[in-house]
């Protein structure tokens, strides 16, 4: 039996995305524009792409480079944010580094890097790295230095020995704020996936998306706008899945409908 | 180790005349400053020197600011004092270690962890066996009255409660001395009455040393064996006062006996004092 607060609760994210589509619909039937096609004919466009072998495979390796990307930023970055918060001397070494490259489009260095390193996967995945790595740092590093003296002072009585204490308390007690830093690090990835396949075409989702662009097929257009819209709002479904796992200890928090929970 | 009181001055003895029996712990001249600004030190602890001796329930009592928590992170090794030096059964203290667990104001327990795994977390450090740890919290949890709340989490227990897990988190590491910096602070007076009494009780069955840092005078009487009094800037021991009165101890008793109401006067008139002393210089 669902209560009708549930019930609305639950219906609410499908009501927006409704909504979305109905004034996307309106609009464009009212602008008649040629590059501004209506939400039916992008949907309709959708089945068309994921049918596409190739299509498919370009949209997959994206997500690889994505998966690639985030995995190795997120391994990266946790420790490091982590020593940072415990750790003076560690923040005061890397703190003004990150501070030149924070405000830096990451997207922007491509080409740079693209010289170096050509126009493969290595390259895109290394933005893609470079837009997670931030966002994480900086939440480990504000999780870490909020973690109470007291707790790792008990550690230490038991006989933890500071690297104990780091993985085993500083880790799970900064959780919460890493985890949020990894979900904003999550959709960063989305972003920066696409940004890099504009730059570098050769293969991927904004490859798809360009081309079409170029060759004026705007159906294709806005219905690759809608996968990757919608791939985002799975991946951070599903992440938030996991987070809510891990940290079902700390305090609940309210969440954006985006999350279908 | 009771002093029996003597006529005139009472149960108040200067620190230079106690004689310990059985030392565990002895703080020997130690002083500690805080940079609190760049040019300007405070002299939180100055030239302390106190003995305690073994099963001794031992109160630091002393206004805020004093520098009584302090002492106590001596003893644990959390903070290394400016000059001087604490030791345990005569060896330096240089860190913390299992040998003296702390039970904290702020309770400072896993958030991440069940009280099971609270209590579990200091054994399985030392080694011992799972299946051994997890029979030993759970009595531990019922010795301190939380049978069945072993696997909630600590977000979902009352102050009271998560101090009774902390206690019960650090007695499962067999630690010689325990050190409580005004473990019960936080709480509301009828909870911190019924903790001091289930503390006590928790005491009797193998009399550790206790280490009991409180602002409260009446805390300090009910629970210590001997209640170290401390004045501020700079803080230093003002008096060590010895508290004769029978044990096991109750609340509801004490609180008519004329002994106990005597020590809490006298305390708070000494404290009144200084106060006075303090503010006419």
């Amino acid at each position: 039996m669902i209560s009708p607060t549930a019930l609305t609760r639950r219906a609410a994210p499908v009501l927006a995305c409704i909504g979305l589509l109905a004034v996307w619909q309106v609009a464009s039937l009212v602008l008649k524009n040629d590059s501004f096609p209506t939400a039916i004919e992008a949907i309709r466009a959708v089945p068309d792409i994921l049918g596409d072998k190739e299509a498919l495979i370009n949209i997959l390796a994206s997500l690889r480079r994505m998966a690639m990307g985030f995995g190795v930023a997120v391994l990266f970055s946790i420790p490091l944010g982590l020593l940072m918060g415990r750790s003076r001397a560690v923040a005061a070494f890397f703190n003004p580094l990150l501070m030149v490259i924070y405000p830096v489009p990451k997207a922007a260095l491509m080409p740079i890097i693209m010289l170096w390193l050509g126009v493969g996967d290595v390259t895109k995945t290394l933005v893609i790295f470079l837009g997670v790595s931030l966002p994480v740092i900086y939440h480990s590093f504000e999780g870490a230095k909020a973690v109470e003296e007291k707790m790792l002072w008990s550690g230490a009585a038991m006989g933890l020995s500071p690297l104990q204490r780091l993985v085993r308390i500083v880790l799970p007690a900064a959780l919460p704020e890493i985890l949020t830093g990894c979900r904003t690090g999550l959709v960063l990835a989305l972003i920066t996936m696409i940004t890099s396949e504009m730059i570098a075409r050769q293969s991927g989702a904004g490859n798809i998306l360009f081309n079409a662009l170029d060759m004026g097929q705007y159906d294709t257009v806005f219905a690759m706008i809608i996968i990757v819209g919608a791939m985002g709002i799975c991946l951070d479904a599903i992440f938030e899945r996991i987070r809510a796992r891990l940290v079902r200890w700390s305090e609940p928090q309210f969440d954006m409908p985006l999350s279908f929970s | 180790m009771k002093v029996v009181p003597s006529r005139s001055s009472e149960w108040v003895k200067p620190v230079a005349s106690q004689k310990p029996a059985s030392a565990i712990i002895e703080i020997d001249r130690v002083s500690q400053v805080f940079q609190t600004s760049a040019r300007k030190d405070h002299l939180a602890l100055s030239d302390i020197s106190l003995t305690i001796e073994e099963g001794a329930f031992v109160s630091i009592l002393g206004p805020s600011g004093c520098g009584k928590s302090t002492l106590l992170y001596i003893v644990g090794g959390f903070v290394s004092p400016t000059s001087g030096a604490a030791r345990i059964k005569g060896q330096a203290i240089t860190g913390p270690g299992p040998d003296r667990g702390p039970v904290f104001q702020e309770f400072a327990l896993f958030p991440w962890k069940t009280v099971l795994g609270n209590v579990m977390y200091g054994p399985r450090q030392q080694g011992v066996r799972a299946s051994e740890a997890d029979a030993l919290s759970r009595s531990l949890i019922e010795m301190v009255g939380l049978k069945g709340y072993e696997n909630f989490y600590p977000k979902e227990l009352s102050g009271g409660m998560k101090q009774r897990v902390a206690l019960a988190r650090t007695l499962a590491y067999h630690p010689e001395v325990l050190l409580m910096d005004e473990p019960f602070g936080a709480l509301d007076a009828h909870t911190r009455t019924r903790l001091q009494n289930d503390l006590l009780n928790i005491w009797e069955r193998d009399r550790k040393t206790v280490l009991f840092v409180t602002h409260s005078v009446d805390e300090a009487v009910f629970l210590s064996d001997k209640v170290v009094m401390m004045s501020k800037s700079p803080g230093r021991i003002r008096q060590v006062i010895d508290i004769d009165l029978p044990r096991p101890r109750r609340r509801s008793e004490l609180l008519l006996d004329p002994r106990y109401q005597k020590y809490v006067v006298d305390i708070e008139r000494m404290f009144d004092e200084s106060d006075e002393a303090g503010s006419a210089t």
